[in-house]
């Protein structure tokens, strides 16, 4: 994406001595997120045709209409129709052209079925399904198709669309990984979805967007793009793994706890591959993994552990 | 049915013990030290002084419209200070909390604030700052400024409009003592749905944001109730809507958000206490419940709620910039068509606050596309103001430097809520602190609506300007911390911050962290100035006539200066929108009247303000669980209710000679009296 040069405009929100470079979604990775971005652009790029004039007439007149200017004065001009007619036509045609570019957007990028990816190069192979659980306060992560699953670690293919199904135990939570796919909510007792899909190996960092309490700063998770064969050679490896991810080892990894947030990533091997399924049902019927009031008192705080440190940038 | 509860209760005192007073937290105490030094010698004053009869008659049992809206005003600044020291322990905890390596004092682990803590500090802030410091700053304003617009004696139920006043009191005083005893909610200012249930918040916390937002709610909605009574039917003879002055036709758009829109708030609260209290499952996310739910019902009631805090600051600026461009406002009647096209608009834009939610492309466009409409009245806005600039004849005196700062400010919070409305753009940014950001920008315009019209009318009210030069100092001192909190704070939301963070994972967002709590620091100094402006104000008393700005337009600067407690000796008769400056042009805004009649005015009562006190500990009990008390005291408010109905008081009289005394006392008589012959007794004149 070279749309970061046409910037230039944005310049007055970068502050003095920043330089777009530290602006993670001037940068954004992929189809999705390369998409979003051109929108963004473009969508204020339009806006700022009539904002700057707008702005500078604000600073200008009283300037130029100052009382000590002797400037031309019409103290009974209170109407006229044409500027008016303009007043309402200018923001209307703006609206216009604006809603129209948002409606074609979503269209393109809703999240739910990611249309954008249907002509992504990733499109001529089968996608790779990850389902997503969260829980307080960290990210399971379920690949059906493989039998694995990680906590707080997303590992995926390079070139391939990646198609995620999330569902939360018990409060919502929000997917984001900036740069890469919409910002889509975690909720328990329904299922959301979201889809990106990148052509090269990276890395990036994933958090949880929607409050969900007092470990929720820490819930972060780590994004690997890597290539096709590294990603075989680690399924393997992870297949491998003795420990088992069954719904009971999940329910109790999962319970709230201090020591959950901020941990460093596991791995599982996965015979049930109904987890997912079952973590939806029973918080439609009603469970609920309660965080007691002491726990919230002591997280992060000297009555608790310290948390562990997470990914930096 | 009773839900239970984690830990002890006890008959007689429900869920409160010696535990729920945090006095283990340094923070907490020092501030309880602060608060108490504060209060003793506010009380001890009052009694060195012997001032409490004159309180106790003249404030707290006022019905005067004035005095009431002082009393908002009041309330407001004091809510605007707690909620601003929320603001400061939330920048200096991100400032400090950063990194793995970041130090922690006082108990945390990172900082100085756990996250127990901090998710209550910003919970509390925004709930404080849009409910009681915007709220009761504009109704404050719209209670002095309104009844005098139409050039009516009082509101047109001056009982009902100190009931709301001490209703928005109870629920300050909620929020205010669970820094002492409990906690406050963390599940933010808009109530996180499951989150805020039972199973996720077993505390009081939820229960005191919840009772808060409850009694505060319905203060607000009879003032609402009040505010278009008083338009409708109170205003002087020949105002017609078409010379309603802009201000309190915005005014009008506001309550009747307010009069439709709180109640939804109202009727989900209600349904979160049957949940809290009675386990019902509205809004858990099984057993049948639906936290959507709440979620709409929320925004159905909150965005329109951000409109009904903007349109009496646009209101407020329309006044101002006419003012001070010496010149009439440009398109006043595509102005109120603005007004109402927003507020009508504002109903159905609620969901663009959870496109993240997941509704599906045609539900996500229509009201992507509906919320854009909202810039179309918004962009008139400031265009209108812009012409009205134009070939003005501008004086650049404070209240104008805060309404330009105001348009400004708009157009920056209305280009990025634009962005924000484009779901794809949404997608990337929503609940990242450039949603704060732009929010922040729209309150900083009603921030500086409110400050540019305290200036403006503060000499109507108390008969002498505001200091220019420290005002001066003020404004600019603001501004500059302004940009210094939020501009950095655009970039770290473009840099994927999110809101809410105790604790910041990235390194790279120090340099702005420390730019916005720079600009805290700036925001001390305007503070200061503030406070100087007020004092240095104080101490030169210099006496403001009847139109102290010179260019003033509007009815209420017709009477004296300060207004007398019956505003007008006689019912004004309107000749024109702008009635003042078409007298000035024909030479009438000395004039005096001819002869005076009897006015009828609202007799003080005590009622109102031990209502808003028995709510205050009716609510108490609710969020304790001390069923007796909650249970004596809504019976104590609704015997009170009975009682006050078979008051046969109906005010009293001003004789004509008493008026006429009080007029020649008052030197500077205005008015002329065109229509005294057929003045009804009371000021009630119907509308033309
Ligand atoms: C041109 C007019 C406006 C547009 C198009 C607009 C658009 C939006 C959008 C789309 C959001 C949701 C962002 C998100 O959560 O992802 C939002 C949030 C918000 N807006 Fe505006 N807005 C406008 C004016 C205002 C005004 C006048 C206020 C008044 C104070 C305001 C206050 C807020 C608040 C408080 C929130 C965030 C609430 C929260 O999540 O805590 N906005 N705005
Ligand atoms: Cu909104």
């Amino acid at each position: 994406m070279r749309h970061w040069r046409q910037l230039g405009l944005l310049a007055p929100l970068a502050l003095a001595g920043c330089s777009t470079d530290n602006i993670r979604l001037f940068h954004p990775d992929g189809v999705m997120g390369g998409l979003e971005f051109h929108y963004t652009l473009w969508i204020t790029g339009i806006m700022l045709l009539i904002i700057v004039p707008t702005l500078l007439m604000t600073i200008i007149f009283p300037l130029r209409y100052h009382h000590t200017r002797n400037a031309k004065y019409t103290p009974d001009w209170h109407f006229s129709a044409p500027i008016e007619i303009l007043a309402w036509v200018i923001p209307l045609g703006m609206v216009v052209v604006l809603a129209y570019m948002s409606v074609s957007a979503i269209y393109r990028i809703d999240p739910w079925t990611a249309p954008a990816l249907a002509s992504a190069p990733g499109a001529a192979q089968p996608p790779i399904n990850v389902q997503v659980i969260t829980t307080d306060w960290q990210w399971v992560f379920i690949y059906p198709d493989q039998k694995i699953a990680t906590i707080d670690d997303l590992v995926v293919p390079a070139g391939r669309r990646i198609n995620l199904t999330m569902t939360s135990t018990d409060v919502m939570n929000g997917f984001y990984i900036p740069q890469v796919a919409p910002m889509v909510d975690v909720m328990p007792a329904m299922i959301s979805k979201d889809a990106f899909e990148i052509d090269h190996p990276a890395e990036f960092t994933g958090f949880s967007t929607d409050f969900s309490g007092a470990g929720f700063s820490w819930m972060q998770f780590k994004t690997r793009i890597v290539a096709q064969s590294d990603f075989d050679a680690w399924v393997k490896s992870v297949q491998a793994n003795p420990d088992q991810l069954t719904y009971g080892v999940f329910t109790q990894k999962i319970a709230p706890a201090q020591v959950n947030y901020g941990a460093t990533p596991s791995y599982f091997s996965v015979a049930d591959t109904g987890i997912f399924g079952k973590v939806v049902m029973d918080a439609m019927n009603g469970k609920t993994y309660p965080v007691p009031d002491s726990l919230t008192k002591s997280v992060a705080s000297n009555e608790g552990e310290a948390p562990a440190s997470t990914a930096a940038k | 049915m009773q839900v239970a509860v984690d830990g002890p209760w006890t008959p007689l005192l429900g869920r409160l013990s010696l535990e729920a007073i945090p006095y283990t937290n340094p923070i907490l105490i020092f501030t309880f030290a602060i608060a108490a030094i504060v209060g003793l010698v506010v009380v001890g004053s009052v009694l060195y002084f012997k001032k409490v009869g004159y309180i106790w008659r003249e404030w707290l049992c006022s019905v005067d419209h004035k005095r009431i809206g002082v009393m908002y005003i009041i309330l407001g600044l004091v809510m605007l200070f707690r909620g601003f020291i929320d603001g400061v322990m939330i920048r200096t905890q991100q400032a400090i909390a950063i990194g793995p390596n970041s130090p922690g004092y006082l108990g945390a682990a990172h900082g100085y604030l756990p996250p127990y803590h901090f998710d209550q500090i910003y919970s509390a802030h925004g709930t404080i700052m849009l409910i009681f410091a915007a709220t009761p700053l504009l109704t404050g304003l719209g209670n002095v400024i309104v009844p005098l617009q139409v050039g009516a004696r009082d509101m047109a139920f001056p009982y009902l409009n100190a009931v709301s006043l001490w209703l928005t009191v109870a629920g300050a005083l909620l929020c205010m003592i669970s820094l002492f005893v409990g906690e406050f909610s963390n599940a933010t200012w808009v109530g996180l749905m499951p989150f805020a249930e039972m199973s996720s918040n077993p505390g009081v916390g939820v229960d005191y944001w919840m009772w808060a937002l409850q009694v505060s709610s319905l203060g607000t909605t009879f003032n609402s109730i009040n505010m278009i009574a008083t338009i409708v039917k109170m205003r002087a003879p020949g105002m017609g809507w078409f010379r309603v002055p802009v201000f309190t036709w915005a005014t009008m758009a506001t309550a009747i958000i307010g009069l439709t829109a709180f109640p939804v708030l109202t009727a989900a609260l209600c349904m979160l206490g049957l949940d809290r209290y009675v386990g019902t499952h509205f809004f858990t996310a099984g057993m049948g419940g639906n936290y959507m739910l709440y979620i709409n019902l929320f925004w159905t009631w909150g965005h329109p709620e951000v409109y009904f805090l903007m349109l009496p600051a646009f209101g407020l600026i329309s006044e101002i910039v006419s003012t001070f461009s010496s010149k009439a406002l440009f398109g006043y009647p595509t102005m109120i068509a603005a007004s109402l096209g927003i507020a009508g608009v504002g109903w159905v834009v609620w969901a663009h606050h959870f496109f993240t939610m997941g509704m599906g492309p045609n539900l996500i466009g229509f009201f992507s596309a509906a919320t854009m409409i909202v810039g179309i009245p918004t962009g008139v806005k400031a265009f209108n103001w812009i012409f009205t600039m134009y070939r003005g004849r501008i004086t650049l005196a404070t209240p104008m430097l805060w309404a330009i700062t105001a348009i400004v400010l708009l157009l920056l919070g209305g280009i990025t809520g634009m962005m924000l409305s484009a779901s794809v753009v949404d997608y990337t940014v929503h609940d990242s602190v450039f949603v704060v950001a732009h929010f922040h920008c729209m309150v900083l315009v009603i921030g500086a609506g409110i400050f540019a019209a305290v200036t403006y009318w503060w000499p109507k009210v108390f008969g002498f300007k505001l200091n220019e030069t420290l005002g001066q100092w003020f404004f600019w001192t603001f501004v500059l911390a302004s940009v210094l909190v939020f501009i950095p704070m655009f970039q770290a939301g473009l840099d994927g911050e999110t809101r809410r963070l105790d604790y910041l994972f990235d390194t790279s967002l120090r340099p702005l962290m420390l730019a916005e709590v720079t600009g805290m620091g700036m925001y001390f100094v305007s503070l200061f100035c503030f406070l100087a402006m007020l004092v240095v104000s104080l101490v030169k008393r210099e006496p403001a006539g009847q139109d102290p700005w010179g260019t003033a337009r509007s009815l209420e600067w017709l009477t004296h200066t300060p207004v007398p407690f019956y505003n007008f000796a006689v019912t004004p008769q309107v000749h024109a929108l702008d009635e003042l400056a078409w007298r000035r042009a024909n030479g009438l805004e000395k004039a005096q009247p001819e002869r005076y009649v009897p006015i009828h005015m609202p007799s003080s009562s005590g009622l109102p303000f031990i209502i808003g006190m028995l709510s205050f500990v009716c609510t108490f009990a609710l969020v304790w669980r001390i069923w007796w008390l909650a249970g004596a005291s809504l019976l104590a408010v609704i015997l009170l209710v009975i009682i006050r109905s078979f008051d046969k008081n109906e005010g009293y009289v001003l004789s004509a000679d008493t008026i006429a005394e009080m007029e020649r006392k008052l030197h500077t008589v205005s008015l002329i009296a065109e229509q005294s012959k057929v003045l009804p007794v009371g000021g009630q004149v119907e509308a033309h």
